[in-house]
């Protein structure tokens, strides 16, 4: 007796097993209808291949490995078995009740151990082999073969939609059944057993999810060819099938994928640093820009996490006034994307708090172009500050006016020895492109500085010289010793406002 | 200051309209036109207040940059009488190094007229320190030559005083060494090194604070 022949008795014993045989063969019609290669028929061939019957004790369908049964091992190793598609549906609308999620739409996404393809297409090959001359065969190879995902998700999707009140569609909001097998390579184990169902905090969660995808999202819709086999890895004509004593191990997960907020920002402070600063335990000064707008947003989300992106940033004792930088707040598996209305009060929230530290302009929900809005503050743009100067002798008139005459100067900044520890010593061009003095009534020595600088540029060091290594500085321009008392940037230049 | 902020705060909430406003600037007729003018204005004028400082506040010579940032340490008689230098530390470890004013090399007439970094067993000027993990730097000890400053009648070498990683020289030195004279706590300053945290503990020990180093050299 061929190995293939035991496989074959092994379909005609449960309607599982011949089911996946058809759907292989490439049916149009999923498990749950009538094929139209009629049962006898099955039965009969499968016999006259094997001339024999045995009685084989097993549970699970060899090839869809128990999935398209409805049985599966959960998270705490119960075996379970559902009568039908509408109980999943049901498990899965309790977990999103119980995680609280607010949603307008959902996505299905079914993940299954590559196992279950490589047996589909030994089973595939093994049939062509031994049937090839068979007319029906030759029909049926002309259509595809139905893959398991599309079976479930078909079943699944109705009463889901049903369940939740809500279509499916291409959403933010993601319910994934993750299947696994521990026959398996080790590394799809490996991943999938880190997942937890719920708190999905960290980004390496939800990265493996995205990536299991990839990896399962190749179907059995070809007959295997040299392709195939150097994509499985391993050799595809494996006969027979393995019989399996266990089925898959199932996770139901359902996450929203990142949200994203966006925005300007102002720091009203000088002891405030734009992302968590912590040096040996202990905090540099007294609050973050981040934690200020993340700690206000993510509840009004219930998000598990966020990360906070700016266009660029400047130092804890620098203001940010004027139009404000523009910022990016990553919300990971929001429960809720927060209305207009919402949006707003978080903003009059912010600009309300009673320390007044940070501001905030602007504040939407955004999809991916956020990102591109991010990039475009950031290198090439122009930034303007104001500067409180003081130089070593009284300012002239005389210097005022030869200061307003530099347009687009070019000077060269070495690398700030305050940052020359962790920087790399360079020599970097940049540009200012113009200047304003703006004399302070009761001061000769103390004046205002307006300028207007390429992006990278070192204003600190443009004013005090840095020891000489940034030429020209204001101080070798006016022939005299200047300092840089306070700094504030009064604007961030971006094209598309 | 801060006072001053909470008033204006609430304002600029409501100038956040404008920024919209503006972008409909040739659709609108002249009066709209005119309060978006006077919107931006207004924002502008806010924006002032917060930039002019309160005088009164200010100190008549604040602290210099360097006061600011860096402690100030001396070696006196570094190796020889009369070789007085500076040491520079920043909080981030990297140390500037420099001849001190009481230096012997200020006291000949004519001047300090040539500084040589070719010393010891190679040019120091030669060298480039590449990457965030400073590689080729050269490590020295506190001892080693870092240049040569040749007066008219004699010339004084300069060591590094503190053991660590040579980062730069000051090249500016080659052809303009009056820098020496005009500031030589500033631009005229000799090298940058960085020390590992360990080696820096111990010749912290053997140096003088800025209120030591005042009353040895009897300056005021």
């Amino acid at each position: 007796m061929t190995p293939f022949g035991h496989c074959l008795i092994m379909s005609s014993r449960t309607f599982c097993l011949s089911g996946c045989v058809l759907r292989i063969l490439g049916t149009e019609d999923h498990i749950y209808c009538h094929s139209s290669f009629s049962q006898s028929m099955l039965c009969s061939v499968l016999e006259e291949v094997t001339g024999f019957k045995s009685e084989c004790d097993f549970q699970f369908c060899s090839v869809c490995l128990g999935v398209l049964q409805l049985i599966y091992r959960d998270d705490k190793e119960t075996l379970v078995k559902m009568e039908s598609p509408n109980d999943m549906a049901l498990v899965i609308a309790e977990l999103v009740k119980k995680e609280g999620h607010q949603i307008d739409g959902f996505s299905l996404e079914v993940s299954i151990p590559q196992f279950i393809l490589e047996n589909e297409s030994s089973l595939l090959s093994g049939m062509k082999k031994r049937y090839e001359s068979e007319p029906w065969l030759q029909e049926r190879l002309l259509s595809k073969c139905v893959s398991v995902k599309d079976v479930l998700k078909f079943a699944i999707t109705k009463p889901l939609e049903t369940l939740l009140d809500t279509k499916a569609s291409a959403s933010s909001f993601r319910i994934r059944l993750a299947y696994t097998h521990k026959m398996a390579f080790g590394n799809s184990v490996e991943r999938n057993q880190g997942f937890k169902r719920r708190k999905i905090g960290t980004e390496n969660g939800l990265q493996n999810v995205n990536d299991e995808s990839v990896v399962a999202n190749k179907d059995c819709s070809d007959y295997p060819t040299n392709e195939t086999i150097a994509v499985t890895g391993r050799s595809s004509l494996k006969v027979p099938i393995d019989k399996v004593s266990e089925p898959c191990h199932l996770v139901y997960l359902c996450y929203r994928t990142h949200i994203y907020l966006c925005g300007r920002y102002l720091k009203y402070s000088r002891n405030v640093s734009q992302t968590r600063w912590i040096i040996d335990e202990e905090r540099m000064g007294e609050a973050s820009v981040e934690e200020i707008i993340g700690s206000n947003i993510l509840p009004m989300c219930r998000g598990d996490n966020y990360k906070f992106h700016a266009a660029g940033r400047e130092d804890i004792d620098v203001r940010m006034l004027g139009s404000g930088r523009p910022f990016l707040l990553e919300i990971q598996n929001a429960r809720q994307v927060p209305s207009e209305e919402t949006v707003k009060e978080i903003e009059s929230k912010i600009n309300g708090l009673e320390n007044k530290l940070v501001g905030v302009k602007n504040l939407q929900v955004v999809g991916s172009q956020g990102w591109t809005l991010m990039r475009e503050g950031e290198a090439e743009k122009q930034k303007q500050y104001c500067a409180l100067v003081w130089i070593s002798r009284p300012l002239e008139d005389e210097d005022v006016c030869s200061i307003s005459l530099l347009n687009d100067m070019q000077i060269l900044q070495k690398t700030p020895i305050r940052v020359l520890h962790r920087r790399s010593p360079l020599e970097r061009k940049k540009i200012i492109y113009w200047m304003k003095i703006e004399r302070i009534a009761e001061s000769s020595q103390y004046f205002l500085l307006h300028l207007c600088t390429q992006a990278g540029t070192y204003i600190k060091e443009f004013v005090h010289g840095d020891f000489g290594r940034t030429q020209p500085s204001i101080g070798s321009i006016l022939g005299c010793r200047a300092e840089i008392l306070q700094l504030d940037v009064t604007d961030v230049k971006m094209d598309s406002e | 200051m801060s006072d001053v902020m909470v008033d204006h705060t609430q304002k600029l909430e409501e100038t956040a309209v404008p920024n919209n406003l503006e972008q409909q600037d040739k659709q609108d007729e002249e009066q709209p036109q005119q309060s978006v003018q006077e919107n931006a204005e207004y924002e502008d004028e806010e924006l002032h207040k917060h930039l002019v400082p309160d005088i009164i506040q200010l100190p008549l010579i604040p602290p210099s940059a360097v006061e600011f940032n860096f402690a100030s340490y001396f070696a006196p008689d570094f190796m020889k009488p009369g070789n007085d230098q500076y040491v520079y530390r920043h909080a981030n470890g990297l140390c500037v190094v420099g001849l001190a004013s009481t230096h012997l090399a200020f006291k000949d007439k004519g001047g300090i007229t040539a500084v040589d970094f070719n010393v010891g067993k190679s040019d120091r000027s030669g060298m480039k320190v590449t990457g965030k993990r400073k590689k080729n730097a050269q490590h020295f000890e506190s001892n080693t030559a870092l240049c040569k400053v040749c007066t008219n009648g004699d010339s004084y070498i300069v060591r590094c005083c503190v053991k660590g990683s040579l980062l730069e020289v000051n090249e500016r030195l080659i052809k303009q060494p009056e820098l020496l004279h005009s500031s030589a706590d500033r631009e005229g300053y000799i090298a940058i090194i960085m020390p590992k945290p360990a080696d820096w503990l111990k010749v912290k020990a053997s140096l003088l604070s800025l209120e030591e180093f005042k009353k040895l050299r009897v300056l005021c």
